[in-house]
């Protein structure tokens, strides 16, 4: 099905005025969010997520835990109205079931869940727009919640979807873009360097899936940076209402507490 | 009444900011890593090496991988020796032996309560851990096992301290002390546990008659104030009193101090100030100078106004 | 609703202030506030109309409230013979886990079944039906959906989703749509446009239906306008929802979760103010065990009459607010290109 769009047009202009490499906006929103223990507001471009992070926590459901780490629980909701067709999606649809597991198996290595034995760490994603790159807001989304909320992680997780227009490979596909051209998502962790997630629904030439893995290497990085300063921007700014104290007390852990 | 308001364009605390990107791109990398070895007060966060693990043994916030040790939370770096940790800016309730807590009783099973306490499993609380009426030596009996909802049933309120860890980290609670057990007479605050230091007395008294117990892991409990002498004497312990859901007759001001103060903890947690006595104390003066209504506090530009009084006094 | 338990003793706390002759609410509220109420419409750039909603948010740092976001799509339907041929209108509440953090996924689905039940009821009720759904009679029509997405409760749930689908529906705009028509002659083809004039007409704009056999069909097409459409015809008549948590002799407004969990007993009362002289009762519901008798009720239906007319007219004035907000913000953003 060809689109009456051109995706790639001569002058190197992709359909919404973009370069081939160049990325969507980026926002950013950690501010606390109901009850969550940790929350992040996150949109690339048009797609916005919300992910609001509890725990670790008791298990709702004994039969879930495990006597040496923590359960990792991932539910997504896709809000009907987030694509241009309304969708409801029930909670049970088999496409909702594995967009969380592919999340939970993102995470499951990298959040170090053996600190919490028989506790549950629930991770609930809440999609409000959809306009390309679902998964990989979702993941970015949920990285910054985990952080937010304090869990212990070895590194962040920074996702980014690319795809290839012939031979040009692009960056950050919008739906326009994903309905039409071959595209993967891929998932770095930065400071280790390595790449744990990768997914592909479509056929895509061996070399140009090569090129394709690198160029979101790089832009996994940049992504990096962003998350990681928004992260600092955020405890920047509580740690200095908190103030000295935060630093100096805990020297005095070990004084008696006299009731 | 009503009244609306607008979201803010703009969170304060928020990062939004719009940035286009190039292909081409600048390598401005924050440099947080010292040279010399892991300086304090510097925020980090995941996967930042803090610094040789040669030199340094981990801590609590930290992994070693290759022979570095990593940051694995946000938060600021701490040294003590040759100790390296991270304290996370946000976190979950960590307790430790001996810290007062407040929890819920979420589950009564054989011979112990599940509590919930804010942290990452649930408390236990013995049914050997508490003070049964009858005297304090007194031994325990089948007919108690049978009758444990009539000391916490599901939902209460209770004040404990942390007794032991069990195997699996989980921690255990007792209220063998008069100063502990059932709450009542007042209404529950949450707020991160962050905000709440270890303090001298974590029972604290202000003079509008309002008694207010800062619990380690976040929950505090406001209430009318007791007289100490009701609860003096190991003798004096009094088991329907101790057991039960009755409140006190409140008077009106009462009421309203513990929701002034109530509020209060709300305004100075939403700006993530610490709590402590002297600034509880400092704060509920200055809106009592200010002859306001207790539902003022919940305007922002109030909240704003308190927490800059009370902070330039510090 | 009560996500988590409460003990007798704050329970009995909590109604002790409320029924005192001086009446006191934990937050010192007095018993006909609300809780301050952020609303901003527009925010859902791929629906039809929208809305975000919250009651109760701490103002520095945004956590806690009530939050909801509405969205309206429309859909069109082709209709079968003798269906009812003015759009039908289909609202659909979904809770997020998040707000639910101690719910099992099954009692969350129950609850969001109960709150889609009571706002289907109201919403899709002919009364209240706008007259601008149809598209070509007896055959396409609009499906008006309404959906509402709880990302937080923190008490007071039912205001929040009338309020914000009210916001919704208010921002909604139905696409305008010219009605293209063909008829057989008897001696040849021709096509004849109606509902425009004659020269509008295109050949191509018709999906490919087969007019062989046919001795007419009808299409429509969508002219290009400026704007987005028409906003829903009578949208001053969407309802209002004030819950009065009934603790006799008192009653209050917009509980929080632990009030909730302390008075056993609300009344839901809709009110639908097609003249701000005269409204009508759009629904009407006990939640809760209890009873109250029937001069009692009939106080309380007045006493909410007159609550909601005074959110109805703030609600009102704040929608206006956002339509001139948002004109604004499009001409600066149209000035700055």
């Amino acid at each position: 099905m060809g689109s009456r769009i051109e995706i790639l047009n001569e002058a190197g202009f992709r359909s919404d005025g973009r370069r081939q490499h160049e990325l969507r906006d980026l926002n950013i929103d950690l501010s606390r969010h109901g009850e969550a223990d940790g929350s992040a507001l996150i949109s690339h471009g048009l797609t916005q997520v919300l992910v609001s992070v509890h725990g670790p926590r008791e298990a709702k459901m004994r039969s879930h835990t495990f006597h040496d780490r923590a359960n990792i629980n991932v539910e997504v909701t896709v809000a009907s109205f987030s694509t241009g067709e309304r969708r409801k999606r029930l909670r049970g649809d088999k496409r909702i079931l594995e967009f969380a597991a592919t999340i939970k198996a993102t995470f499951e290595p990298v959040i170090r869940t053996s600190l919490y034995p028989r506790s549950q760490i629930d991770i609930y994603i809440q999609v409000l727009q959809q306009d390309g790159g679902t998964l990989q807001t979702c993941i970015n989304g949920t990285t910054l919640a985990l952080i937010n909320a304090g869990i212990p992680m070895t590194d962040f997780v920074c996702a980014i979807s690319g795809g290839v227009h012939s031979t040009s490979p692009m960056l950050d596909l919008t739906t326009l873009e994903e309905n039409d051209i071959p595209h993967v998502t891929v998932a770095v962790m930065p400071k280790a360097k390595k790449v744990v997630l990768v997914t592909m629904e479509t056929r895509l030439h061996v070399d140009r899936f090569e090129e394709i893995l690198n160029l979101a290497r790089d832009a996994g990085s940049i992504l990096h940076r962003e998350m990681k300063e928004a992260v600092l921007n955020r405890s920047i700014s509580l740690v200095s209402t908190a103030g000295p104290a935060q630093l100096r007390e805990k020297g005095e852990d070990d004084m008696n507490v006299d009731y | 009444m009503i009244s609306f308001t607008s979201f803010p364009t703009q969170p304060e605390d928020a990062y939004r900011t719009v940035r286009r990107y190039n292909d081409d791109e600048d390598d401005a990398m924050m440099d947080l890593d010292d040279e010399n070895g892991p300086s304090s007060s510097k925020l980090t966060c995941p996967g930042e090496t803090l610094t040789s693990s040669h030199d340094y043994m981990r801590g609590h916030g930290t992994y070693v991988d290759n022979d570095e040790v990593i940051a694995s939370v946000t938060g600021t770096i701490e040294r003590v020796n040759r100790l390296v940790t991270v304290r996370p800016v946000n976190s979950r309730y960590n307790p430790e032996i001996g810290d007062l807590v407040v929890g819920r009783i979420a589950e009564v099973q054989p011979r112990r309560w599940k509590v919930d306490a804010n942290s990452r499993q649930d408390a236990i609380l013995m049914l050997s851990s508490v003070n049964l009426p009858g005297g304090v030596q007194r031994r325990k009996l089948e007919s108690d096992e049978l009758q444990m909802r009539t000391f916490f049933e599901e939902g209460d309120l209770l004040v404990a301290e942390v007794q032991a860890f069990f195997a699996d980290g989980a921690m255990s609670l007792h209220t063998r002390s008069l100063k502990y057990g059932k709450l009542r007479n007042g209404q529950l605050v949450i707020v991160p546990p962050v905000l709440v230091r270890r303090l001298k007395s974590h029972f604290l008294t202000l003079p509008c008659n309002v008694d207010i117990i800062l619990a380690l892991n976040g929950y505090i409990w406001v209430s009318k104030h007791i007289k100490q002498i009701e609860q003096e004497g190991e003798l004096g312990f009094d088991a329907e009193a101790v057991y039960s859901n009755q409140n006190d007759r409140i008077d009106s001001s009462t009421r309203s101090a513990i929701a002034r103060v109530a509020n209060i903890i709300q305004i100075l947690a939403s700006h993530f100030i610490p709590l402590t006595d002297t600034l509880l104390l400092e704060a509920y003066e200055w809106t009592m100078e200010q002859d306001s209504d207790v539902k003022t506090l919940l305007q922002e530009d109030y909240g704003d106004a308190l927490v800059a009084a009370v902070v330039s006094k510090e | 609703m009560a996500s988590s338990h409460i003990s007798k003793a704050e329970s009995s706390y909590i109604q002790a202030g409320l029924t005192s002759k001086d009446p006191q609410r934990l937050d010192g509220r007095n018993l006909g506030d609300y809780r301050a109420v952020a609303l901003e419409t527009g925010v859902a750039p791929l629906a039809n109309g929208s809305a975000k909603l919250n009651i109760g948010r701490n103002p520095h740092n945004g956590s806690g409230g009530t939050e909801v976001v509405a969205a309206t799509k429309l859909e069109v339907e082709t209709l079968e013979e003798g269906a009812v041929d003015k759009g039908r209108v289909v609202c659909t509440v979904t809770c997020s886990p998040a707000a639910y953090p101690h719910l099992s996924p099954n009692a969350v689905e129950d609850l969001q079944y109960d709150l889609t039940t009571v706002i289907n009821q109201t919403l899709a009720h002919p009364s209240l039906h706008p007259g601008n759904l149809r598209i070509i009679p007896g055959r396409k029509s609009w499906l008006l959906n309404v959906d509402l997405v709880v990302l937080a409760d923190a008490g007071n749930i039912y205001d929040a989703l009338f309020m914000a689908a009210r916001a919704a529906l208010w921002d909604t705009k139905v696409p305008r749509t010219r009605f293209v028509q063909f008829k057989a002659r008897k001696g040849g083809v021709d096509n004849v446009g109606k509902g425009g004039d004659g020269m509008d007409v295109h050949q191509d704009v018709t999906s490919g239906f087969d007019t062989r056999g046919a001795h007419s069909a009808a299409d429509f097409e969508l002219p290009d306008y400026w704007d987005e459409g028409e906003v829903l015809d009578g949208r001053d008549r969407w309802p209002i929802c004030i819950t009065l948590n009934l603790v006799p002799p008192n009653h209050f407004l917009d509980a929080t979760t632990s009030e909730e969990s302390a008075v056993p007993l609300k009344l839901l009362l809709v009110f639908s103010f097609a003249s701000i002289e005269v409204p009508t009762i759009q629904a009407m519901r006990f939640i809760g065990t209890g009873e109250t008798s029937s001069p009692e009720l009939r106080q309380l239906i007045k006493e909410g009459q007159r609550y909601a007319a005074d959110t109805f007219k703030a609600l009102q004035s704040k929608l206006k607010a956002e339509d001139v907000r948002r004109n604004q913000k499009t001409r600066e953003l149209f000035a700055s290109r």
